[in-house]
């Protein structure tokens, strides 16, 4: 007789969790994929490309709604426990993250309708550059975060803290760079509150993006990483013991 | 207080035709198998029903004040070990208990010690509430009057009245105490058999599935009970309902096949178990 399986005994249970999984990972595709139309948006100059990708921002809102109400569901009507429970905390967080992931992308695409709608005057190309680096940045680490959702793979989510570690001083680099612009020339003053707005805005993307590489530290290991460094999780997850598993093939037992 | 690698003593050890059929050895227990303040302190018990082997060397503190919940599949040894705890299992023929039970340093299985009072000092409530065919008031009186805790028939009214507070149902029944117990509730039958257990003056409680045959308000009713009682008790309770185990207890045990797989508190069994067995139950993945 097998004792341990990786399905749940209740059959359906499996499936309305992997319902809401398929979804939360439609829901974070559709995040990421909203940040890189907003990016060609900007770069194509496109304005109304930008309106259509701030009007999808609603297919994430109601993903997020629909998803919520799975997981109240779940929780209801299973009352889940140890890995079930973390998982659909997990799932809950990733989707808070991934909604305000999308409400950022919106304003990227906000900075296209304000320099290319109409008569204005867009600002020039060099002082784009950082955002387009920036935004190179962030988008890997969603990447990367998503990926590791799907896999619960933990040291790809450690790879993205560390990134995330790193995120504070690309914003900063940025800044200074953005600063040198307006140095040079003084018309670019005009352009750099939106600018920084808009790093800003993929500041948080990629703060959204280590929080949901966070959550999945916590789903698959049980640790709760918030607020550590991406050295200090290592060090926590090299400590812990391995987990202790029992054959069960080996254990005749009394009948 | 007694470490778990000293050999148990040569009275407890198992006839080589049992060594033989034990084999595979007891699995190590994961977690912390130590408490603060012990009042219970197993070590190294095995069961045997002939020739199976039910409990396989499990050592475990059970402390004071605390409520510790026994978990795991049917026929995985929990009541077994419970009954082990007041020697219950004494009164099964072919039943055979080893190791070391200590209640307040003294071994229970000595062979000096008197089974009644034991099993007033480690009273039991069972699945199904059993009432004697008494009034509500001689069932409560029964066992105060027997081990003559009560010198006056006053002292035996404080006695009822005291437990039948303790055990949250002196309201209800105040006013009934020379009707059959029998007549009540299911819920209030459990409690007036909880109220019996305390009437003698325990040290521990031992619970065997106490709310299985309650509805959801009487369960309630009696998990509240369960809370208030660990003030005064160890309360050691073997439960079905995973739920159940999470909202009593402190610390809780998961027992699979005679072992004890894994200890630890209940808000670390329940969340972030360190065995894979213990997970693979709690979420329901047995096959």
């Amino acid at each position: 007789m097998a004792y341990t399986t990786q399905q749940h005994t209740v059959q359906r249970f499996d499936s309305e969790l992997n319902q809401v999984a398929a979804l939360v990972d439609q829901m974070g595709h559709l995040a990421l994929d909203q940040l890189r139309r907003s990016l060609a948006s900007l770069n194509n100059e496109d304005a109304a490309d930008a309106h259509a990708i701030i009007d999808r921002d609603k297919l994430i809102n109601d993903l997020d709604v629909q998803i919520d109400e799975q997981i109240f569901r779940l929780i209801a009507r299973r009352q889940p426990l140890a890995k079930d429970l973390r998982e659909i905390l997990a799932l809950g967080k990733v989707v808070a993250d991934l909604e305000r992931a999308g409400d950022e992308t919106r304003k990227i695409a906000g900075l296209t309708v304000r320099f290319y709608e109409g008569e204005s005057h867009p600002p020039g190309e060099p002082i784009l550059r950082d955002i387009h680096t920036m935004a190179a940045y962030v988008c890997n680490m969603m990447e990367a975060s998503l990926a590791a959702f799907a896999g619960l793979d933990v040291e790809r989510a450690v790879a993205v803290l560390r990134l995330g570690d790193g995120l504070e001083g690309e914003f900063r680099s940025t800044l200074r760079r953005l600063s040198t612009f307006i140095m040079e020339d003084a018309r670019n003053v005009g352009y750099f509150v939106d600018i920084v707005l808009g790093i800003r805005a993929l500041d948080r993307f990629g703060v959204h993006a280590k929080n949901i590489a966070g959550h999945v530290i916590f789903l698959a290991a049980g640790e709760d990483v918030r607020h550590l460094s991406a050295d200090a999780v290592q060090h926590l997850l090299d400590g812990r013991p391995p987990a202790a598993v029992l054959d069960p093939g080996a254990d005749a037992g009394p009948s | 207080m007694i470490d778990s690698a000293l050999p148990v003593p040569d009275r407890n050890r198992p006839p080589a035709l049992s060594r033989a059929l034990a084999a595979p050895q007891p699995t190590a227990t994961v977690g912390e198998i130590h408490c603060a303040d012990p009042r219970l302190l197993c070590r190294n018990v095995n069961v045997h029903y002939g020739l199976a082997h039910a409990i396989r060397n499990v050592s475990l503190d059970i402390g004071r004040n605390e409520v510790l919940a026994m978990i795991g599949p049917s026929g995985c040894g929990k009541s077994t070990f419970l009954r082990c705890l007041n020697r219950m299992n004494d009164t099964i023929d072919h039943c055979r208990v080893t190791g070391e039970i200590l209640l307040d340093g003294q071994d229970i299985y000595a062979g000096d010690i008197d089974v009644v009072p034991l099993r007033a000092q480690v009273g039991m409530v069972f699945q199904k509430p059993n009432p004697f065919p008494k009034s509500v008031y001689e069932n409560v009186a029964y066992g105060p009057r027997i081990h003559g805790l009560a010198r006056s028939k006053r002292d035996l009214d404080e006695i009822v009245e005291r437990s039948l507070l303790r055990a949250a149902l002196w309201d209800e029944v105040k006013d009934r105490l020379h009707e059959p117990g029998t007549g009540l509730s299911g819920g209030q039958q459990q409690r007036l058999c909880i109220a019996r257990a305390i009437s003698v003056s325990p040290e521990v409680i031992l619970m065997d599935e106490p709310c299985s045959a309650l509805d959801p308000i009487a369960t309630a009713r009696v998990e509240e009970l369960i809370d208030e009682l660990r003030e005064s008790y160890t309360i050691v309770i073997v439960t079905h309902s995973m739920q159940q185990a999470a909202r009593v207890s402190q610390r809780t045990a998961y027992f699979h096949l005679g072992d004890l797989i894994e200890v630890g508190t209940t808000d670390d069994i329940f969340t972030r178990p360190s065995h894979q067995l213990t997970e693979d139950y709690i979420t329901g993945r047995f096959g």
